[in-house]
């Protein structure tokens, strides 16, 4: 039986469910009458547990159901749960976990509900962010920048706590001790006698009492390894080529395939020849799969060459053909209907009329890019008439079974989707397209495993990337200081591409076209923020940092030439138009650690400085850069954030400085051109991103002085590219308003 | 039939001579710790070692490998014996997704076999034709240093 | 009259200045037929219209690009990225001009007699991969200059019109870089006309006593 526990103080619950064997502790999520899209399969008041810790008698299992792209999640949430639970998270087994009936209470879950438990509140701050957009455009209040919810920060905790606390009232029903009496240590209850009971011999009797919910997280004094440095859980695996990824999984008796479909994404396979292709050695059979052709043969690299010798007629994509026709549509956009205002403070219009300010103008543009994760897309699936398994990489695991329901036929509950490690992501796998393309060459040949690998020929081409965006921006300055900022920004709507694949086109205007802009603390008196939706050209889906990422260079880019007019440091008007206590600290911080006195460093060296506020995290970034007879050479980065408590010190680092070498390397080097339909970019070759050589020192500081727990793997991109654009035009005195900035210098 | 020599054991694959030793490591022997990433060398996640010397195996045709011995970054060190270059990985932390990094070590490994006290440019030629979508380099720099430090003995 | 040549290797090592064509690569036959003509029975104005192709082949980026300076670093030429750029990755071949310093060009670019196949993996040959000695600075240089540098012995790895003549039989015999111009593969503009043209050319400006243009 499912047991709910006690609410919580926040809103959420933890219980508890029997499962084969053992007992799983989790969150249940339950159907209120607010229209919730992630739960609308569930009846009003039904409720689905999503599991965070399952104890049988093989021992202590914890379920990180965030799924892992690199950047230390699954580490995180297990520590996030031992915590609580006292166990050693490199001593019990990890899982991403299964959306499949194993943890579910036939009375609590509806099956195949279409919202995973994976990234579920991640998902869920997106399309609540979304939806409150009508509601903000009719005047209501805004909530501002951090309004997200640190879920799994207390979830994870919770469901420890629990079940700690459920296991020691299960050992003081079997000792006879009461269960104040009992500590835990190390996955064992233990008695004051110094008795000690393994956790995997109480689950059963774990699974048959009502939960104990009452508990009181530890506080973070009395933390063991939380804030710590503490050693991932998978970094040996990493270091040692011993973790398989899904590339990596073997089957007796598995296929190997691989897949070449419209360049012009969504276009039509018109007619193809496979008859060299078929009687090449290995090849078991060419299958025609939606928009394209598979190939069925021996292994990975036959695959390959098999599929590339294929001649394929194909339809025209269904967008403009070329980049060219691309900046066009977006160039008609700001013609049209804004797409939304969220921002009109003061009187923009007013301020350009008033002859003693000076008033600039300015376009910039921000490319299509490819989130090219080092592992390409790969899926295998094994079919039969009335079964689909399937292991792969994926942040929507609750999709993939919707759409493989739907693709395939077979029953919900008979499709199961087994969550590998990822080879990075970047936002790349919130798409299933490549899955589905291996369902199809399973159902072709059923009983058999298949692994389906894309060339990065086939991943380059078929990426789903962020959108090239045309922003128009006016600005005055008077009297030494910003006056005026009118932001307008083009794109098509990756909410609505995205989502349009996922689980239909959603209704409201798409804030990602002006995240960045519109949501930023600073206090400029006439501001006003305008988005034009182009329309649907190259499907786009987000990429890290979504909206933030093209926005921020355009908004901080421009920011910086109000700047520059006024005769202002850059740094100084940053803070003294701040409006939010954490950005400003951020932003003093920044200051003092770079040791800023101004952009210049003396004879052919200077700075940039650009500050972004993205998903509840102030981060302000000091880039230094030298110019070189061969080029600008990127020297230093300083970059300071604000995200309320450090978990993982080493992880944070590693992610605000992963982030930042993101945020520069596309901006210096990468980019999608659009010609007949596809983009030219078919490898690293002409898609490089940042190498070792490049790489500056950076300094990476995390400060706490919020009180929200926030995710850093994102905002550390947007101010990379628009402090160094700065830099470049504080060296040179080049403005530099399109990315990539290699299109006019050069770096070394 | 071609025979191969992998982490000190011959082995027979029944692959053409033309298939590159990637996919005759992964696909025929199912030796996984060395990554598909780009197939033409820009990103390095195949490096190898042929007779100690590191190679990007996309590249190499099985029947060119001949009597060289091929090492895998299985066969540099194990979870349990990690190889100097996999400790200071594992002591500094330096996977994130940790696809790319089986190349990484193995690149590293190479070069300080040959090079045993890198210089901060010699690192920089060598370990910037292996890529990280990540941005890991600033700890793999951190690292190479320190593995030089512990192999010669500091 | 023409002749089929098989490894003249041994013949010719005498005038190679690499010094890297290694015993482990066998000497296979090449299919060009060689027709030497005696000096003097071509005219000076004919031998500088050989130069000039000559020339046409020697300037091709396929050529060019790995005889380059002092700085040992390659070049890249890729129409679709603007043209032509030093080799990405931070890539220097060193002094060594086989990289031995840093990373060798080995580790990407394999010695193999294989068909080069697959658009924008690295090129190979069958002799092992490296920068032309730094005396044989093409890049960049003039039609005179570099002229100047193949017919002088101190610069040339001390061929005379002979040697020279059979460098280009020597190297198609073990499918090296100069026939792996005029065949590289992967969708690679090859160096102009044919490896049989540019040895008739040779032939023929050598004939005419290798003469070079004035300006």
């Amino acid at each position: 039986m499912g047991r709910l526990g006690t609410v919580t103080r926040r809103t959420f619950l933890i219980g508890s469910a029997a499962v084969a064997g053992g007992v799983a502790f989790g969150t249940y999520m339950v159907k209120r009458p607010l229209p919730n899209p992630l739960l609308d399969d569930l009846a009003e008041g039904e409720a689905a547990i999503t599991p965070y810790v399952k104890i049988d008698a093989d021992g202590v299992t914890l379920i990180t159901p965030r799924a892992d792209k690199g950047q230390g999640a699954y580490s995180i949430q297990a520590h996030l749960i031992a915590e609580e639970l006292d166990v050693d998270p490199h001593s019990v087994r990890l899982t991403p976990g299964l959306p499949g009936p194993a943890y579910y209470n036939a009375n609590v879950l509806k099956e195949g509900s279409p919202f995973p438990q994976y990234d579920e509140s991640w998902m869920a701050q997106r399309v609540r962010g979304l939806m409150e957009l009508p509601a903000k455009l009719m005047g209501m209040q805004m909530t501002g920048g951090s309004t997200t919810t640190p879920e799994a920060y207390e979830k994870l905790r919770m469901a420890g706590a629990v079940a700690r606390e459920t296991l020691k009232e299960a050992a003081a029903r079997q000792t006879g001790v009461a269960r104040s009496m009992l500590s835990t240590e190390d996955g064992h209850v233990v008695t004051p006698s110094g008795d000690r009971l393994a956790y995997a011999d109480l689950a059963s009797l774990a699974a048959d009492i009502r939960p104990v919910t009452n508990v009181e997280l530890r506080p973070p004094e009395d933390w063991t390894r939380l804030g710590r440095s503490v050693e991932r859980v998978d970094i040996v695996a990493k270091s040692t080529g011993t973790l398989d990824y899904g590339i990596d999984l073997d089957f007796d008796d598995m296929l190997h395939a691989s897949v070449r479909t419209n360049p012009g994404m969504g276009g039509a396979l018109v007619s193809f020849d496979a008859s060299a292709a078929e009687s090449m050695r290995g090849v078991s059979q060419v299958v025609e799969i939606t928009n394209g052709v598979g190939v069925v043969a021996d292994n990975t690299w036959r695959a390959f060459q098999v599929v590339n010798a294929i001649e394929i007629e194909w339809a025209d994509g269904p967008y403009p053909s070329s980049q060219g026709e691309i900046w066009d549509e977006l160039a008609r956009a700001h013609d049209g209907e804004p797409d939304s205002r969220n921002r009109d403070d003061g009187d923009v219009e007013a301020m350009f009329s008033d002859s003693a300010a000076t008033v600039l103008e300015a376009e910039y543009r921000v490319p299509f890019l490819a989130h090219a994760p080092l592992e390409p897309m790969n899926a295998i699936v094994k079919a039969s008439d009335d079964r689909l398994e399937i292991w792969t990489g994926t942040q929507i695991p609750g999709f993939i079974k919707t759409h493989a329901a739907e693709l395939s036929g077979v029953a919900p509950e008979n499709i199961f989707v087994y969550v590998q490690p990822m080879g990075g992501s970047f936002g790349r796998r919130l798409e299933d397209t490549y899955v589905l393309q291996a369902i199809e060459m399973a159902l072709a040949e059923k009983g058999r495993p298949v692994k389906m690998t894309w060339t990065r020929e086939e991943d380059m081409t078929h990426d789903y990337p962020r959108p090239a965006q045309l922003a128009r921006m006016r600005g005055a300055v008077k009297n030494g200081e910003v006056q005026a900022y009118d932001f307008a920004n083009s794109s098509s709507s990756v909410m609505n591409s995205w989502f349009g694949r996922l689980m239909g086109p959603l209704p409201g205007p798409d804030a990602t076209i002006v995240s960045g802009a519109w949501d930023q603390p600073l206090g400029i008196p006439n501001y006003r923020v305008t988005g034009y939706r182009a329309p649907e050209m190259v499907p786009t889906s987000s990429w890290r940092s979504v909206g933030n990422s093209g926005v921020g260079f355009q908004h901080a880019g421009f920011l910086d030439e109000l700047f520059v007019a006024a005769g202002v440091d850059p740094m100084d008007e940053l803070i003294r138009l701040c409006t939010h206590d954490l950005s400003r600290q951020v932003l003093e911080e920044l200051k003092s650690l770079s040791g800023w006195t101004g952009p210049s460093l003396g004879e052919d060296r200077a700075r940039g400085v650009a500050f972004a506020m993205s998903f509840g995290v102030p981060m302000a970034e000091v880039v230094e850069v030298t110019s070189t007879p061969r080029g600008i050479r990127i020297d230093k980065v300083y970059a300071v954030c604000e995200v309320g408590r450090v978990l993982d010190p080493v992880n944070i680092e590693a992610q605000i400085t992963g982030g930042v070498i993101w945020g520069l390397g596309h901006a210096m080097n990468c980019e999608l051109t659009y010609e007949n339909f596809a983009p030219k970019q078919t490898n690293y070759h002409n898609f490089e991103g940042m190498r070792l050589y490049q790489t500056p020192e950076i300094v990476a500081k995390a400060l706490e002085n919020g009180d929200e727990v926030n995710g850093i793997g994102e905002p550390s991109v947007p101010p990379a590219g628009p402090a160094l654009a700065n830099a470049i035009f504080a060296v040179s005195g080049q403005r530099i308003r399109e990315l990539p900035l290699n299109k006019h210098v050069r770096f070394v | 039939m071609v025979e191969l020599r992998v982490n000190g054991v011959v082995q027979q694959v029944d692959v053409e001579e033309e298939m590159p030793l990637l996919w005759a490591l992964r696909d025929a022997l199912g030796i996984t710790g060395t990554k598909y990433g780009c197939g033409i060398a820009q990103c390095g996640a195949c490096t190898v070692h042929l007779d100690g010397r590191a190679v990007r195996a996309c590249q190499v045709a099985v029947g060119d490998v001949g009597h060289r011995e091929i090492t895998t970054i299985e066969g540099l060190g194990t979870p349990e014996s990690p190889h100097p270059v996999q400790a200071a990985w594992i002591e500094l932390q330096v996977a994130q997704c940790g696809y790319c990094q089986s190349g990484q070590i193995m690149s590293a490994a190479a070069l300080l076999e040959r090079t045993p006290d890198p210089s901060d440019d010699q690192i920089d030629r060598v370990l910037s034709a292996n890529l990280c979508r990540c941005g890991t380099y600033p700890r793999i720099k951190s690292a190479v240093k320190l593995a030089a430090q512990r192999l010669q003995g500091g | 009259m023409s002749i089929r040549i098989m490894s003249l290797s041994c013949l010719l090592m005498l005038g190679l200045a690499s010094q890297s064509v290694s015993a482990e690569v066998e000497e296979g036959a090449h299919d060009l037929s060689v027709e030497l003509k005696p000096g003097g029975s071509v005219s000076n104005a004919d031998g500088l219209a050989a130069w000039d192709r000559i020339y046409a082949v020697v300037s091709h980026p396929r050529c060019v690009n790995c005889h380059t300076d002092e700085g040992g670093i390659p070049m890249w030429t890729d129409d679709e990225l603007g043209g032509t750029r030093p080799h990405g990755m931070n890539i220097s071949a060193g002094e060594s001009r086989q990289g031995r310093e840093f990373l060798e060009c080995e580790t990407c670019h394999q010695t193999s007699t294989r068909p080069n196949t697959m658009p924008h993996a690295p090129p190979h040959a069958g002799i092992p991969w490296q920068l032309a000695p730094v005396e044989f600075l093409w890049f960049g240089q003039d039609s005179k200059t570099i002229c100047e540098q193949i017919r002088d012995p101190r610069r040339n790895g001390g061929r005379g019109g002979r040697g020279l003549v059979e460098h280009i039989t020597h190297d198609a015999s073990l499918k090296g870089f100069i026939a792996w111009a005029f065949d590289p593969g992967g969708g690679r503009e090859p160096a102009p006309g044919t490896l049989q043209q540019h040895l008739d050319d040779t032939i023929e400006w050598v004939a005419a006593g290798m003469p070079c243009p004035q300006e």
